[in-house]
């Protein structure tokens, strides 16, 4: 026997102690008795954390070690009980993505995995996943092709099952006619504006007049706003990534558009900051914002601010999610080995819970939200009414 | 009319960024692929000092030259020149320099990832650009000073190596750099002092680039070295008129497909574009078939 399955017998004990009061003769499912030693839980957190997607791999750290924080404070797996986090950096590399999470999931003391926040790296993994049978709780990688098997789960809701409040948004303001500007080779970008977006659109009796494919590898965007200003629609649907938003926003301006310019959550975590006046009114959805009033996520924000002194992200709220629902899913099943995670994650998407995203349910094993509207002006976000 | 200054524009940028990749790969061989890196440090650097203190544009601009030259001196000093004193020939060298070059930009790219987490920068200036009409034509300022200093820069660079001795020095070590040596050409500070003034050219564009784009990204550079990369070979190398061409040549592809809605086809018609030259004119379009470089 490995010291991995020792060490999670004796976890359970523990888990079963704190969450099955009164009950302690029935067992908790799965593994059994300890016999003393290292409570530990460990998750993998395969994510970005250099390359050009950082910023979520990153922000996701720092909400799992807030709500690692919390869980051990309050005893909530057991006194005990300890998580730790285990980094392993995608960098950005499909490749690279697919060998770290092999490495991870071949740790025996690996009891559950944070995947990768970018959907080419999910999907890569996530037929893997199925077949180490290592529960893997997703973040971001809003793609097709990530929550495929009974061990992939995502607690970031894909664009377009919360995107439907944008178009509303723009039925409201009167708007006929729409101009999509979309990254073609970002997968949920091209989902959004080649299908979701224009079906969207028709439903609500807006006309899209002009749709401009780009690149991931565009920069300058002149030509295309220039044709976009030309074309004078009431709004513009601008689904790019975050540095091309900030040029094309600018680039709008100069091109004589003065109209609505909404987008997407990508804009969110200050990552719009450097189009400085050029994004005011600009609107866009999130799972998350710190501008959101509920309790949850206030106790979030304020938490995290203690902690890390700044304001979380959406990513941050992510990691923050991702973790707790791996908590409470060894809290419902009991067992906290792989299988048992697992079964804990599923029982719990049942139910649905409530986190730093507000009340989250769930579409088999993948999160949806309502998400919040948000309107960036002078530098802040403030809820869109 | 307006596509065409917009290529105008694209082109400049193109320029402005290949052409210090250009003086250095054309004259001393040395094909640097830490260009990139070294262009986005430079405006990374500005957007940092800017964020203490807001910045004039000619301070914005002199801050990323000066790093610039910097980290090319440096780049040149501590990794190129010992690879070329420890390889038999320069044509040995060239593998190692061109794998040493993808090490260094590794370094700054890292840095500018970690402080950033790789969100977009730009730059806390006074320099607000303004949009200006000329016979119905939309223009901002920015676009206006990246297409006078591409062209004037471009066009110097190629008459200063054609007229002067140090340009004549130059092309001597790009044809034979042992016989160069021999004629009394001090290649090493030659090299030294190519190596910064490419920097400087590439911390010219990083700053006006992201003056035009509003920020930039960290993996900004990386992007531009492949399209200057094609630039140079479609012009010829060692031709710096003909990588302003090439320049030209490239932007204007990329206009045309974007005037007609096939944005997700602009590497492919474009590239392609250059790849169908080539086949003609396998030297480049200013290219020479013999070794000497002008």
């Amino acid at each position: 026997m490995g010291s991995g399955a020792l060490r999670r017998k004796t976890l359970v004990a523990g888990v079963a102690m704190a969450t099955v009061l009164g009950t302690a003769a029935c067992g908790s499912g799965g593994d059994s008795a300890g016999d003393g030693g290292d409570n530990t839980i460990k998750i993998a957190q395969v994510q970005d954390q250099t390359g050009p997607v950082a910023y979520a791999g990153l922000g996701a750290s720092e909400g799992a070690e807030l709500a690692i924080e919390e869980i051990e404070e309050q005893g909530f797996l057991g006194d005990d009980v300890k998580i730790e986090l285990e980094k392993y950096d995608t960098a950005g590399e499909i490749e690279r993505a697919s060998s770290e999470m092999n490495k991870a999931m071949a740790d025996r003391d690996v009891d559950a995995v944070l995947g990768p926040v970018s959907t080419q790296q999910a999907a890569t993994v996530a037929p893997l996943v199925g077949r180490s049978k290592v529960p893997t709780v997703f973040t971001q990688a809003g793609g097709e092709g990530v929550v495929v098997n009974d061990y992939t789960f995502r607690v970031t809701p894909p664009m377009e099952s919360y995107y439907a409040s944008v178009m509303d948004f723009l039925e409201e303001e009167g708007v006929k006619t729409a101009s999509v500007l979309y990254n073609a080779t970002f997968p949920t970008f091209a989902l959004l504006g080649e299908d979701d977006v224009p079906a969207m659109a028709e439903e609500r009796g807006i006309e899209i007049v002009q749709s401009l494919a780009v690149q991931m590898t565009t920069q300058d965007f002149s030509g295309q706003a220039q044709q976009i200003a030309k074309e004078g629609a009431d709004a513009v649907v601008m689904l790019l990534i975050a540095p091309q938003s900030v040029t094309a926003l600018g680039q709008l301006k100069d091109a004589g558009y003065d109209g609505q310019i909404v987008a997407t959550s990508v804009q969110a975590a200050g990552n719009i900051e450097a189009a400085g006046d050029n994004a005011n009114g600009l609107v866009y959805p999130v799972p998350f914002s710190v501008a959101m009033e509920d309790k949850e996520s206030d106790a979030f924000t304020k938490a995290f601010q203690k902690k890390f002194g700044k304001e979380p992200d959406p990513y941050a709220a992510d990691g923050y999610d991702a973790v707790w629902w791996i908590a409470r899913a060894i809290e419902a099943s009991g067992d906290s080995s792989r299988e048992g995670i697992r079964k804990g994650l599923e029982q719990i998407a049942g139910d649905g819970f409530t986190g730093a995203m507000g009340d989250l349910a769930f579409d088999g094993n993948d999160a949806r939200i309502d998400g919040v509207l948000v309107r960036w002006q002078n530098g802040k976000e403030t809820l869109v009414e | 009319m307006q596509d065409l200054l917009n290529a105008a524009t694209l082109g400049s940028i193109y320029l402005l960024f290949a052409l210090g990749m250009a003086l250095v790969w054309g004259t001393i061989g040395i094909l640097n692929f830490a260009h990139g890196a070294t262009f986005m440090f430079s405006a990374f650097i500005g957007h940092m000092v800017s964020k203490e203190t807001e910045l004039p544009f000619l301070g914005v601009i002199g801050i990323s030259v000066l790093v610039g030259a910097v980290i090319s001196s440096l780049t040149q000093l501590l990794a190129f020149q010992p690879i070329l004193k420890r390889s038999k020939s320069q044509h040995a060298a060239e593998m190692r320099i061109l794998i040493g070059g993808i090490g260094v930009a590794a370094i700054p790219l890292a840095l500018a990832q970690r402080e950033t987490r790789s969100s977009p920068f730009g730059f806390n200036s006074s320099y607000k650009s303004e949009v200006f009409e000329v016979l119905g034509l939309r223009l901002t300022t920015t676009s206006a000073i990246i297409i006078v200093a591409g062209l004037a820069i471009g066009v110097g660079l190629t008459v200063w190596l054609r007229r002067s001795r140090q340009g004549l020095a130059l092309r001597a070590i790009g044809v034979d750099a042992e016989t160069s040596a021999g004629m009394g050409v001090n290649r090493p500070l030659l090299a030294f002092t190519t190596m910064a003034v490419a920097g400087g050219l590439a911390g010219l564009a990083g700053a006006l680039l992201t003056f035009h784009l509003g920020a930039i990204a960290p993996e900004t550079g990386d992007q531009l070295v492949i399209k200057a990369f094609a630039i140079i070979v479609l012009g010829g190398l060692g031709s710096m008129l003909g990588t302003v061409i090439g320049a030209y040549v490239l932007a204007g592809a990329e206009t045309f497909v974007l005037v007609m809605n096939w944005g997700t086809w602009v590497d492919a018609v474009s590239f392609g574009l250059i790849f169908l030259i080539l086949l003609a004119r396998p030297q480049g379009l200013l290219g020479r078939k013999e070794v000497r470089r002008t």
